[in-house]
């Protein structure tokens, strides 16, 4: 009897230190619960270097330090790198290093580290290069780093603020596994299921009260929908890139508010230039006078965007833009004189590729029907995004004669004029060589004054009205939401280049 | 050997045409009197009237733009309402009938043919050949349907023809097995083995003896195949692996209006609740002719 007792006292003991333990835990982690939750999808890589879409770039932006800061509202700011110079010939550079800044494994962050990282850059041959230019980067002593131009080049450091130059440690040799930066969080975990990564805070962060996080958390969500869906249930607290439809859905949902940035998105409807019928500047012309912008804007994106004209340099860029064109009115008529002269008296009969996201496919639909009364009969393909954009794609959108091809935001105009226009741009989809709109795009990166710049830029936008192989329907804001709570978020146009180190959350 | 009278064909149980046609006409009043049946004869019917004259009926064409329509919900004017981008929905609807009834039909209609043909042979001649192809078939059919679907369409491209090559390679092997397996019932019969003495060729036996009397698992498979390809180009065309836009196909339609549908739910009930009522009708169909011919095969 006294020992049977005895054993139930024995019990009860340890249930109750069992509990006690386990109440405890659970204790904790509600303590350390201002975890950003965000919806991204499933990164394809993230090295810095190279991890292009918005969900990479806020991952590796978390673990990485930039060198400079570019802001929301695209001016820059020191970051890693306290101050800069620049010489009267606008060929050197010189940036001092903020002190006392350690990595995530305990080591020194010195001249090193940014010459290993600018380095890098070239050797992966990272988009960072398009704004960087030709370089040579040295370091006369472990504060100071001096970058040499080969020639003059006035968005230099938006090239080395560029959302692919992260700051790895000296000798990473796959950052990817290291995963060893300066940044506001640290020591990824990813989970089992492959669905989820979280990061840690970085309690020695080297600015002070930040992050005011405790950590966050990406959870891979691909589908838009089903974003917005987690957004409304609370299982993610911030998401961004809300499709068209869904932005009014947001809007009325209680406990989450809406965010919208203005930026230089958008949509080019674009033809080749060296095969097809867009070898024809005619032809060129013809469509641009059988695309009715307004209607695209008001139907597809219910009249959220801006409507551009025929050049990706848009009103996002203040000056730069050039708002005296008068573009091509909708004109059925005038486009099939035009396609008529060009040797098409019979209309042209073309496919239109495009792809399944941001409202591309209703924008290839609207297209197809502004176009029938204009002599043009489209047949439309809807390819998914990433096989679009796969090298093996035999259509894809560096090959197909006519095709719709989103362009995120760039921090300054000068970015696409490279990537995209130049002759000898990496992504010169249309395949275009003018050497008078080659010569005006190198004279912009020479230039450092913003009148002259005005003007270039202007000149440029004449040459793409008059007979540039592209037509830009729009430039769209970028929509995103939080949950309430969420503070202090300033949404940049690129999303995921928004700074998450002066977020916090209340409950 | 081969002058057989039509006189003596008849005395060893073969139908001539006029017969077929009693035989077709006992079938659909067998069908009308279970209600159940009736129905989907009568579904099917509707459907397959819509396919016909849908088009002619359609108040729009299946992709013009209402200019100021956008979003309506169904109206006297726009009975199934209007989409994102202004389309009459009933229009599209309508118009979207003769692509589902026809690429799954035409679809089933080859996977049919060529299963029975393939069937029939196997389970008459049998022999290694037999265990052979069988093997074969068994393990595609071990494949599961959409998967192979995704990554044939994937490979090949999403066209129309593509969908009918894709239900064609995934029901052959089906259809087959069960044509197989009725040939095998028949196959020692009396009347297979009178026309055998009588020296008849292979192909007379196939056709003429083995074929009526693997008419009635034929006929149901054939009914139960057509509901199974409706319901997979359906699903191909919400994956966006069907045709192109601006097609009125209802499984891309439901998929366009996935994301609106807090806004715009009209445009997703319509083309789904058209497929829901095809594929149940077919399957009523399928089911009521399986009573009629009081056929035992699994469905």
């Amino acid at each position: 009897m006294n020992r049977s007792r005895n054993v139930n006292w024995r019990v009860m003991v340890f249930a109750a230190v069992i509990l006690l333990i386990t109440g405890s835990v659970f204790a904790v982690n509600a303590q350390s619960g201002a975890v950003l939750r965000i919806g991204i999808v499933t990164p394809a890589t993230l090295d810095p270097a190279l991890g292009s879409n918005d969900g990479e770039v806020l991952f590796n932006r978390s673990i990485y330090d930039h060198f400079i800061d570019i802001l929301p509202d695209r001016t820059l700011a020191p970051n890693l790198a306290s101050d800069w110079s620049i010489s009267d010939d606008g060929l050197t550079y010189t940036f001092n290093l903020v002190q006392g800044v350690k990595f995530h494994d305990g080591s020194d962050f010195s001249s090193a580290d940014v010459v290993f990282t600018f380095n890098r850059l070239k050797e992966v041959k990272s988009s960072a290069l398009n704004l960087l230019g030709d370089f040579e980067v040295s370091a006369p002593d472990g504060n100071t780093v001096v970058f040499t131009l080969a020639a003059p080049n006035a968005d230099f450091l938006y090239g080395v603020g560029s959302r692919f130059a992260l700051i790895l440690k000296d000798g990473t040799t796959d950052p990817v596994a290291a995963n060893i930066g300066t940044g506001p969080f640290m020591n990824p975990q990813f989970a089992d299921d492959g669905a989820s990564v979280s990061l840690s805070k970085n309690a020695n962060y080297w600015k002070a009260g930040e992050p005011a996080l405790d950590g966050v958390e990406f959870k891979y969500i691909d589908d838009p929908v089903t974003q917005v869906n987690a957004l409304r249930s609370g299982d993610v607290d911030f998401i961004y890139k809300i499709s068209p439809d869904q932005v009014s859905v947001v809007e009325s949902e209680s406990g989450v508010s809406l965010i919208k940035a203005t930026t230089n998105q958008h949509p080019v409807i674009r033809l080749r230039t060296d095969v097809g019928p867009g070898q024809d500047v005619k032809v060129r012309q013809a469509f641009k006078y059988a695309t009715d912008r307004e209607q695209l804007n008001e139907l597809v994106l219910e009249g959220r965007g801006t409507v551009g004209n025929n050049d990706p340099i848009g009103p996002a860029y203040g000056d730069y833009f050039d708002s005296s064109i008068q573009n091509q009115t909708y004109d059925p008529q005038k486009a099939c004189e035009l396609l008529s002269e060009a040797g098409y008296a019979d209309g042209l009969t073309i496919t239109l590729q495009t792809i399944n996201v941001l409202g591309y496919d209703q924008l290839a639909t609207v297209l197809q029907q502004q176009w029938e009364p204009a002599c043009i009969k489209a047949e439309i393909q809807v390819n998914e995004e990433g096989f679009y954009y796969a090298d093996d794609n035999p259509n894809n959108w560096l090959k197909a004669e006519l095709g719709i091809t989103g362009w995120g935001d760039r921090p300054v105009p000068q970015g696409y004029l490279v990537e995209a226009y130049a002759t000898d741009g990496i992504y010169n989809e249309t395949h275009w060589s003018d050497p008078a709109l080659d010569d005006l795009i190198k004279q912009a990166s020479a230039t450092s004054v913003p009148a002259e710049r005005v003007k270039i830029y202007n000149q440029i936008s004449e040459i793409f009205n008059e007979s540039g192989p592209v037509i830009i329907p729009w430039f769209a804001p970028v929509f995103a939401a939080t949950r309430v709570g969420v503070n202090g978020l300033v949404l940049a146009p690129f999303p995921g280049d928004t700074d998450l180190r002066t977020v916090s959350l209340s409950s | 050997m081969a002058s057989v009278s039509e006189d003596s064909l008849d005395e060893i149980g073969f139908a001539p045409k006029q017969q077929l046609l009693v035989e077709g006409i006992r079938i659909a009043r067998q069908l009308a009197s279970r209600p159940l049946s009736l129905l989907g004869l009568i579904i099917v019917a509707a459907f397959v009237l819509m396919a016909l004259i849908g088009p002619l009926i359609a108040p729009y064409e299946f992709d013009t733009l209402i200019r100021g329509a956008a979003r309506l919900p169904p109206s006297s004017s726009y009975l199934f309402g209007t989409d994102r981008l202004g389309r009459d929905i009933f229009s599209r609807v309508l118009w979207g009938a003769r692509d589902i009834m026809t690429i799954p039909g035409i679809a089933t209609a080859l996977a049919v043919m060529i299963g029975s043909a393939l069937g029939m042979a196997l389970g008459y001649f049998g022999g290694w050949i037999d265990e052979v192809v069988s093997r074969v078939l068994d393990s595609l059919l071990s494949i599961p349907a959409l998967l192979l679907a995704l990554v044939m369409l994937g490979t090949i491209g999403p066209s129309p023809i593509g969908i009918v090559i894709v239900i064609v390679l995934l029901y052959v092997p089906i259809v087959t097995r069960v044509i197989r397996s009725a040939t095998l019932n028949i196959r020692s019969s009396g009347f297979i083995e009178a026309a055998r003495l009588r020296g008849e060729s292979a192909l007379y036996i196939l056709f003429r003896e083995i074929l009526p009397g693997v008419l009635p698992a034929l006929t149901v498979e054939a009914a139960l195949r057509f509901s199974y390809a409706i319901f997979l180009t359906a699903s191909l065309g919400f994956l966006g692996l069907g045709v192109q836009p601006p097609s009125p196909d209802w499984g891309r339609m439901v998929n366009e209006a996935r994301e609106g549908y807090a806004r715009t739910p009209w445009a997703l009930w319509f083309p789904a609740g058209a497929i829901a009522t095809l594929v149940i009708g077919v399957n009523l169909l399928a089911d009521g002719l399986r009573r009629v011919f009081r056929y035992e095969g699994v469905i």
